[in-house]
């Protein structure tokens, strides 16, 4: 596998932001909630006060460590949440087919509908005590739908493939195919599907905290964004407070961001840059074995073809199954 | 797959990735510019700081009303501005103003407060008062107004316990008598000064009920302004060029006095900078940043505490929790609260650092202030006072988590501290007491639910500490303060509405004490009394004050008007209801 320098670069962001989290409560080793100083003092020196203070007079640079580490866990937290959700979902409904797959994506779509920022809201408001773990699991189980979509598109394309049968054949149960035949198709895209899980999740966290919903008895970004806020710090001229955690919100989102769509290339040779992939005729059958996306758009005739083989069987077209050449068309409901 | 790939060459998939980055990055500082800008949509201009035109016949105000307008009825829990508490006498005027520069209690629609003896008072109206739809205003309507309170349960209903009758010696005078036991003139005098006068001819219609429910959008008043016109982004009053006062008050500069409604105290404070509001009662952070740079802003005095201390706020802590009700416990927390981090950052130096007393040790209720007292008996921030009490006077033990717990087991924690969410100087000193609480070992965390949300917890007991303030300053304290604080006569049980000593703290020796305080008519006499009840605070510790919030923000932008009070033109008292009408008289247009 080939890295692109893009890969490179993001990496590089978001380990320079791990690193940050890591070493800087140690480099500013104050207590993010002891006060050092007065209410929002201007940035001064080296050390702890090399950001001045937040309307607590504490430090600014000590709480925006310690906030990063706590968004990212949340992030963490939540995106492990959601993809297990989602693609627990998503594999079951795209493999198993039939009724199953009926019940279970109609769920999905119900969860869709619904706006899921109304949601989180709501739910952090009922809760009596927030703290980073219930926001991060409030979060992850109200962002898993689309997950679960991508992951079943891709689990029914997987479906049709030869070696099913054969570990069919073989003996093999219904789980165990799953486990062993299906998700090791899927594995790249749940990878990507998860860093941007990870991403989406640290920029809800800073929503609900600005409005005053995040975690209480812990930094995090939103918070001090709340705070700067609440306090007016951009009428009191204290950007100090407001723009340094922005800057490191929009830094991991978008290194997260990156990271993904580089992913994305390594993964996907059609999505490759640099040389255009010549256009190869491929046995249909065998088309399906590239890691095909659901509905891409064609690069080229033969891959084309390949394309919507694959796309038809995202449907759950079972003739689909029938052109690709696939001894017998499965039947829904045995498993 | 083995060819070289080179990097940044342009493709869909990278486009799209780039897009979306972008788009996050574009929403997230959206997102920004909305909540950190909010109100300069409609501020016609940041460059002009003077209003012109006739927005500058025009008077603006903001922090009284924070929605929209459902009521004018004073007798209702909400009414809209200028109808409810504290608020400026513009159309509802009351008998009596309390004058908190001087403590005492002067004009209002009545001419004075005339002792015939310690139980009877009378009240002499001023010559030609009027409502504004031209009817006369007369000793049976402010018999009326204190009469129907008998009944039907209002805000002042209470007044009652200390009153025997309320008659109309003629058209023109008024008579209070009081009653002998209890006997309580400071409540009642304060109760005169806060009670609007409303018109018989409109209420008696009403019956117990509706009296409370009446929406009264059309309110009938005797005050300078009327109702123009309200909705849900402002409350416009319109002067009252008949108003009866013209001769005693004068007229009144501006043709109208606008309340915009804000959704949050960002817009108003934005606009007191650019002087697209004229006064504002709004918590304003760091209010000298704005002379500063070189506004026209300014308040009572331009150094520090800024304003006029005048409301204790305090932690309200529930007796009846485990672990809470234990004194040495609420002893450790009082040594352990960061008391001048509160003052220099919650309040934003709107406040000296607090006491440990019941009584402000500035202004009307300093003849009864003792320092020597709060220095032998009182506490101040000492966390290794804190740790030393909870280890040796409680032999508490430390748990791995840092958390001390009680020999018999009880852990010194989770206990949560609320206050209504968005105050925003409360929520940050909130924040300060949990992490001194933590710093100590006594796990406390923060918990901002809604205002209503919190008051009807806060009334019936549902909680373990509220952060709340107790008795403003007014004509009736420090009685009031130390009856909200410490007497459990009239307090209903946990789990019923309780309107004042939210804690149930009780003490047997407490309503003798009240009511011989409050009958005292001799200064020092009194001050041996309220130093007594202060002992028991000292010693029981059923609050903690935390900071002394001025009783009103008082800021204003002489931009477009000019000739408010300040310490050093002190005509009036910086505030909004009472004797502060005065100041809505005497302001001048600039250049005029």
């Amino acid at each position: 596998m080939r890295f692109s320098s893009r890969f490179y670069f993001a990496l590089s962001l978001v380990l320079l932001v791990l690193v940050f989290v890591i070493v800087g409560p140690l480099i500013w080793s104050v207590d993010p909630n002891a006060s050092i100083g007065g209410l929002f003092d201007p940035p001064q020196g080296v050390g702890s006060l090399i950001l001045g203070t937040d309307n607590e007079g504490q430090s600014v640079i000590a709480n925006l460590a310690n906030g990063a580490r706590t968004s990212l866990l949340v992030g963490l937290i939540a995106g492990i949440v959601a993809t297990t959700i989602g693609l627990t979902i998503g594999l079951i409904a795209g493999y198993a087919g039939g009724l199953t797959e009926e019940i279970l994506m109609g769920m999905t779509n119900i969860a869709l509908a619904i706006p899921s920022i109304v949601v989180v809201i709501l739910l952090s408001v009922a809760l009596p005590q927030r703290n980073m773990v219930t926001l991060a699991l409030i979060i992850g189980i109200t962002a898993w739908p689309w997950t679960a979509r991508a992951v079943r598109a891709q689990a029914t394309s997987v479906r049709t493939r030869e070696h099913i049968e054969v570990a069919k054949m073989s003996g093999a149960g219904f789980w165990s195919i799953l486990g062993w035949d299906v998700l090791p198709y899927l594995l790249s895209y749940v990878v990507m599907a998860f860093v941007l899980q990870v991403s989406g999740a640290i920029l809800t966290e800073s929503s609900l905290s600005m409005l005053g919903l995040g975690p209480s008895n812990i930094v995090s970004i939103g918070m001090m964004l709340n705070w700067a806020l609440a306090w007016g710090a951009v009428r009191v001229g204290a950007w100090w407070a407001f723009i340094p955690p922005t800057v490191l919100l929009s830094l991991i989102a978008f290194s997260l961001l990156l990271l993904q769509s580089s992913l994305d290339e390594v993964f996907n040779p059609r999505l490759r840059r640099g040389k255009k992939i010549k256009p190869v005729a491929i046995p249909a059958g065998q088309a399906t074995r590239q890691e095909d996306y659901i509905s891409p758009h064609s690069d080229g005739a033969a891959v084309g073809a390949s394309t919507l083989l694959s796309a038809e069987a995202a449907l759950g077209n079972d003739n689909a199954g029938a052109f690709a050449d696939t001894p017998v068309p499965q039947e829904r409901g045995e498993h | 797959m083995n060819q070289p790939i080179p990097a940044f060459r342009s493709s869909r998939r990278g486009f799209l990735g780039l897009a979306a980055a972008a788009t996050a990055g574009l929403a997230l500082s959206a997102c920004g510019g909305d909540t950190t800008t909010p109100g300069t949509d409609t501020s016609g201009g940041a460059a002009k700081s003077i209003r012109t035109g006739a927005a500058a016949e025009a008077f603006y105000i903001a922090g009284m009303q924070w929605a929209a307008p459902t009521n004018f009825n004073p007798l209702n829990g909400a009414p809209a501005f200028p109808n409810a508490a504290d608020q400026p006498e513009l159309i509802y005027e009351h008998l009596l103003r309390w004058n908190m520069l001087n403590n005492k209690l002067e004009p209002g629609l009545g001419k004075e407060l005339k002792a015939v003896d310690d139980y009877t008072w009378e009240i002499p109206l001023q010559d030609g008062t009027k409502w504004n739809d031209g009817s006369e205003l007369t000793a049976d309507d402010a018999v009326f107004t204190f009469t129907l309170a008998k009944d039907a349960a209002v805000t002042y209903s209470t007044v009652w316990l200390y009153l025997d009758d309320v008659v109309a010696k003629d058209a023109r005078t008024v008579v209070f008598t009081l009653k002998k036991d209890p006997y309580n003139p400071l409540f009642v005098a304060n109760t005169i000064a806060r009670t609007p006068i409303l018109p018989k001819a409109y209420w008696s219609k009403l019956t117990n009920e509706t009296l409370i429910s009446d929406t009264n959008l059309a309110p009938i008043g005797s005050g300078p302004f009327k109702v123009g016109k309200y909705d849900q982004t402002q409350i416009v009053l319109t002067r009252d060029d008949a108003y009866w006062g013209k001769t005693v008050y004068g007229t009144p500069p501006m043709a109208s006095f606008i309340h915009p409604i804000f959704k949050g105290n960002q817009d108003g404070d934005l606009k007191l900078e650019t002087g697209d509001i004229d006064v504002s009662q709004q918590f304003t952070a760091q209010i000298w940043k704005m002379w500063e740079k070189g506004k026209p802003v300014s308040t009572w005095l331009k150094e520090k505490p800024y304003h006029i201390p005048g409301n204790p706020i305090t932690l309200v802590i529930n007796l009846s929790k485990k672990g809470l009700d234990n004194v040495g416990v609420r002893k450790a927390l009082a040594y352990a609260i960061n008391y001048p981090d509160i003052a220099s950052k919650a309040i934003s130096d709107y406040s000296s650092t607090v006491n440990a007393s019941l009584i402000l040790p500035e202004g009307s209720e300093a003849p009864f202030y003792d320092q020597a007292a709060v220095d032998a008996s009182g506490w101040k921030y000492d966390s290794a006072k804190a740790i030393d009490i909870l280890e040796n006077e409680l032999k508490c033990t430390k748990g791995s988590d840092g958390i001390y717990s009680l020999p018999d087991g009880t852990r010194l924690g989770p206990w949560k501290i609320v206050t209504p969410t968005g105050w925003t100087d409360w929520n940050t000193s909130c924040e300060i007491v949990a992490k001194s609480a933590q710093a100590v070992g006594i796990d406390l965390s923060t918990n901002f639910p809604q205002a209503p949300t919190l008051i009807a917890a806060r009334n019936v007991g549902d909680f373990d500490i509220v952060h709340f303030g107790y008795s403003a300053v007014s004509y009736a304290t420090p009685w009031a303060r130390f009856r909200d604080a410490l007497d459990d006569r009239g307090v209903a049980a946990i789990g019923k509405d309780a309107f004042w000593n939210w804690g149930r703290f009780a003490d047997p020796a407490v309503p003798a004490l009240l009511d011989a305080a409050a009958a005292e008519k001799d200064e020092a006499a009194a001050k041996a009394k309220y130093q007594q009840l202060d002992e028991i605070f000292r010693k029981n510790i059923p609050c903690i004050p935390l900071m002394y919030r001025p009783y009103q923000f008082f800021q204003h932008n002489d931009g477009t008007w000019t000739n408010f009070p300040t310490k050093e033109n002190a005509y009036a008292p910086p505030t909004f209801g009472g004797q502060g009408i005065l100041w809505v008289f005497k302001v001048k247009r600039v250049g005029s």
